[in-house]
């Protein structure tokens, strides 16, 4: 079964709806544990399928790409389930009010991952389209979850505009398409568009590469993401850093690769641009910022401009380069966002200042996060160096010596700015009244595995390995 | 029957999604703006449409009741958080929504 792991994701989603009807509300936390549930099935069943093949007539297919895609994105979803579980529930020092609705939120939150894993499987620009809406619309709610939080609606609202905005540029663009080729078939339009080169086009592309730069934030079209990040409750931020950044590299892969694949050569020179000012932008205004969320926000557009050095060239290890880099950056994010989610949990703060001296109350967690932040900023031997170091090889085989040159300096600079972090966690001495904060056993596992992924995919090249030979001949059909 | 050339049709699109992009810059009223949205998904609709006809296809035709679809359903998740921003902020001024700076 191609499907199965999407449609176990959706019908994961309706059951967790319907047998919450059932459920009381003190055995309510019931539904986590079936999501979770539902999530490893599809894990499993994504697993298992090493068949590669198309369904409904060659609009969906399965190909390595969508393979790893969907192994990515049910990785990231089930974190954040385990995240969120401890919010939902309760389970916290500081009370959060306002994020009432398990069930909903279980199922919202996997309707956006059904979306999601549609998205990179689909080969009709109408199944494209509304799978992309599928990824959208559902996480406006989540990012305006708190109903009690202003903050929380701001983010909401501040999302459902640009997010539709950029929504309706993509649909122009795809009518510009449609009205050029006459196709509805993604490859089709591929092949047949370097025969209608015309305004029209070029309106098509610059119409595309701003809704798709818009998904993946990426300067100049970053603007949505800071208030969305800092407004909406922590694990939905973390969701969006990684899910969210996820299906725009699947968007981008989408819309370069395939439909405009036949121009990524010449183009390279655009997309240099847009990945230089992306990370040199981000990094910038990451350095002055004092809410963490806020600060994760920029460091994750920073991130966005080095997977785009992935797609000069371009070429199959391009490919391979950018899914292990998603791989790792998810891994590494989601053990930042770990550590960020409990800290917010037990003390309700969010400010950088505030954690001052966590490393004497809470050494094992401090070295966790200063671990992940290295990973973040490039350290060697940590994963996010080598993830980087594979994306940098890609520019530099491409001849852009000098944006590898920037992106080397850009990683210096972001390195200033993990430290500001590790600054307060180590050097800063902690509140005369501070003492170790507790830590309940699911985020403490759940970062126990993060950290040691942080490490171990640094050190061990046999994923890399496998996702180069899985998706080694991808490319070459595409691009001709 | 005289059908009307895409043309036409392609232009009137592209001054809907104009319109519909200039009223989301200039417009504060967050309905206001909801609504320059629905425009802009309507001239892509219309773009279509006017697609299709030229190949005569129902394709087009298929693609604006998605849009249609998707459009009202963002404009309902859109309304809705509008409700929760009217009840914290007593007011629909997309200016009030600065509550985060950095």
């Amino acid at each position: 079964m191609l499907m199965l792991p999407e449609l176990l994701v959706v019908a994961t989603a309706l059951v967790v709806l319907v047998i919450d009807l059932f459920l009381s509300e003190r055995t309510r936390w019931l539904t986590g544990l079936i999501t979770l549930l539902g999530l490893l099935a599809a894990m499993a069943a994504a697993c298992t399928n090493t068949m590669h093949g198309a369904l409904l007539g060659g609009r969906f297919v399965v190909d390595a790409v969508a393979w790893w895609f969907d192994i990515l994105l049910i990785l990231a979803a089930f974190v954040t389930v385990i995240l969120s579980m401890d919010v939902l529930n309760g389970n916290t020092r500081v009370r959060m009010r306002g994020l009432g609705a398990r069930a909903e939120y279980y199922c919202v939150l996997l309707f956006t991952l059904a979306g999601m894993m549609f998205l990179i499987s689909s080969r009709d620009l109408i199944t494209f389209y509304v799978s992309l809406e599928l990824a959208t619309i559902p996480m406006f709610a989540l990012a305006a979850w708190r109903r009690d939080d202003a903050r929380s609606g701001e983010a909401g609202l501040k999302y459902v505009i640009l997010a539709a905005l950029s929504s309706s540029l993509i649909v122009y663009g795809m009518a510009l398409l449609y009205g050029l080729t006459g196709q509805t078939n993604l490859d089709a339009i591929g092949r047949i568009l370097p025969n209608h080169v015309g305004p029209a086009f070029w309106f098509a592309v610059a119409m595309l590469v701003a809704g798709a730069g818009s998904k993946f934030t990426v300067v100049p079209f970053h603007f949505w993401a800071a208030d969305v990040y800092q407004g909406a409750p922590t694990p939905i931020t973390a969701y969006l850093s990684v899910a969210s950044k996820c299906v725009g590299l699947a968007f981008m892969f989408q819309v370069l690769f395939r439909i405009f694949g036949g121009w990524l050569h010449d183009g390279s020179l655009l997309v240099s641009i847009f990945a230089a000012t992306t990370m040199t932008l981000g990094n910038t205004v990451a350095i002055v910022q004092h809410n963490i969320k806020r600060f994760m926000a920029f460091s994750a557009v920073s991130q966005a401009g080095y997977f785009l050095l992935g797609f000069l060239g371009p070429n199959e290890a391009g490919v391979a380069a950018m899914l292990f880099y998603m791989l790792v950056y998810i891994v590494t994010n989601l053990g930042v966002f770990t550590c960020i989610i409990w800290y917010q949990n037990e003390t309700g703060r969010e400010e950088i200042e505030d954690y001052r001296g966590l490393s004497q109350t809470n050494p094992i967690m401090a070295l966790m996060m200063m671990v992940s932040l290295f990973s973040l900023a490039g350290i060697p031997p940590l994963s996010g160096f080598v993830g980087k170091f594979f994306l940098f090889s890609i520019a530099s085989s491409a001849g852009y010596h000098w944006l590898v040159a920037l992106a080397a300096v850009n990683s210096t600079v972001s390195l200033y700015y993990y430290l500001r972090v590790i600054r307060q966690m180590y050097i800063e001495p902690p509140d005369a009244d501070a003492r170790r904060i507790p830590i309940t056993k699911k985020l403490a596992v759940t970062e126990a595995f993060l950290f040691a992924g942080v490490v171990i995919l640094g050190i061990v090249p046999t994923l890399y390995e496998s996702i180069h030979a899985d998706t080694a001949t991808w490319l070459a059909t595409l691009l001709r | 029957m005289a059908s009307v050339p895409m043309e036409h049709a392609l232009v009137l699109a592209a001054v809907l999604f104009a319109l519909g992009l200039a009223g989301l810059l200039v417009r504060r009223n967050i309905i206001f703006m909801l609504m320059c949205l629905e425009i802009m998904f309507n001239a892509a609709g219309l773009a279509f449409v006017a697609a299709g006809a030229r190949w005569a296809q129902a394709d087009g035709q298929v693609m604006f009741m998605m849009i249609l679809t998707v459009a009202a359903a963002e404009v309902a998740v859109g309304l809705a958080l509008l409700l929760g921003f009217y009840h914290h902020f007593k007011t629909l001024d997309a200016d009030a929504a600065e509550g985060m700076r950095g």
